[in-house]
């Protein structure tokens, strides 16, 4: 024991590591649960809610997330400017295309504490609407976490094999004239 | 119903063309009728036919035959009439088994009548809400209604993705006032139809969310 350093675990336990979420395909609740947990630090056991320990989330693809439902025509986002009449409501499509961040970004930041950490844990949110990452970024990233959502095979996307190998359910009739 | 009478008699009298001379140039030419069954693949259930072209001098004779299917898999209840129940496959697919949902489907992604597919009408309903979602999900990217050439779409809808999309795109409005706490007007997600699913897991399912 005499060689270990306690400096060096204290290091250790308390850096902040990157986590990196591909968000293509899945829907923005399920990615703001896996960043609320990583920015507060509840995954650690050192956990404490006054000792700062949250890690940074690195999210990329929000521009290719998926709504369940019709969510994406009926769920809508509130504001409101401080004006008189500056009630805004616009629909989830409407957001998306104006700003390809701001439902990951709402999703999780109503996912956190309403603390005075909340700003800080924010700031360690890196949102990035395409696949495409920053080199400064891409240097820091320690670990991918796998994606809470199984993405289904298109039709196309199953091979000739595959397709063969799939049993035949009916037999049409041999005088229909399939369209 | 006259169309199809027509259409059978055509079919008919089109398999029963025969060669008239034995030519000496053969020219064999293997060739779909059908416009694509798309759903089996190259191996087609049915509908096959061999297209075959001999020319004689002038003389071009084309004839079809009718090519043996290969014998399928014996189901595992072959006395039931619905393919479904068949199979024993009552509550076992959703919207993500493709491969099951486009042998029920034409080429344009409708659904072909229960009379000629043989399902029960429970087992249609439910086939036909799974290909409604799937293809709300662009799992069925080919089977797409044809459309003209000179085609240009007045505005060009945003690629959103989405799954378990129960009502049509165009018909559902915005929740503007999501009412009270305790009645709250929520979004439906998947079908209920589809509850009795098999599932392998402990979570409840929600259909409203």
């Amino acid at each position: 024991m005499s060689n270990f350093s306690r400096t060096a675990q204290q290091w250790a336990t308390f850096a902040r590591s990157w986590f990196l979420i591909d968000a293509k395909m899945q829907p923005p609740g399920k990615i703001a649960t896996m960043c609320s947990v990583r920015l507060q630090g509840k995954h650690k056991p050192i956990y404490h809610a006054l000792s700062d320990c949250g890690d940074h989330v690195v999210v990329m693809n929000t521009r290719h997330i998926a709504f369940s439902g019709n969510k994406w025509e009926q769920k809508v986002y509130s504001s409101h400017t401080g004006y008189p009449g500056g009630f805004k409501q616009v629909t989830a499509a409407q957001l998306h295309l104006k700003d390809p961040k701001a439902i990951v970004k709402l999703a999780v930041y109503g996912m956190l504490p309403r603390n005075l950490l909340r700003p800080n844990m924010m700031q360690r949110l890196h949102l990035f609407a395409e696949d495409e990452l920053p080199e400064d970024v891409l240097a820091n990233l320690t670990e991918e976490l796998p994606q809470p959502r199984d993405v289904p095979r298109t039709l196309s996307q199953y091979t000739q094999e595959e397709r063969d190998a799939f049993p035949r359910l009916w037999t049409p009739p041999a005088d229909y004239k399939m369209k | 119903m006259a169309a199809r009478c027509v259409l059978r008699s055509i079919w008919t009298s089109f398999s029963e063309i025969r060669p008239v001379v034995n030519g000496s140039n053969f020219s064999y030419l293997t060739r779909a009728c059908i416009p694509q069954l798309s759903f089996f693949g190259n191996t087609q259930c049915r509908g096959i036919r061999q297209v075959v072209e001999k020319q004689e001098g002038k003389t071009i004779t084309i004839e079809g035959h009718t090519v043996d299917v290969p014998a399928a898999p014996e189901p595992p209840n072959p006395a039931a009439k619905c393919p479904i129940y068949r199979w024993n496959l009552q509550n076992k697919y959703n919207y993500t088994d493709v491969l099951l949902l486009s042998q029920f489907i034409r080429s344009d992604g409708g659904m072909l009548p229960k009379r000629i597919t043989g399902l029960c009408p429970e087992e249609h309903r439910k086939v036909e809400i799974c290909v409604k979602m799937a293809h709300r999900a662009g799992l069925l990217p080919d089977h797409k209604p044809k459309l003209p050439a000179d085609h240009v779409p007045r505005r060009p809808k945003p690629q959103l993705n989405r799954y378990l999309t129960r009502w049509s795109i165009d018909s559902v409005k915005p929740i503007y006032r999501t009412g009270l706490k305790w009645c709250k007007r929520r979004m439906p997600v998947g079908d209920p139809v589809l509850k009795n699913n098999v599932r392998y897991g402990v979570k409840p399912l929600y259909l409203k969310h």
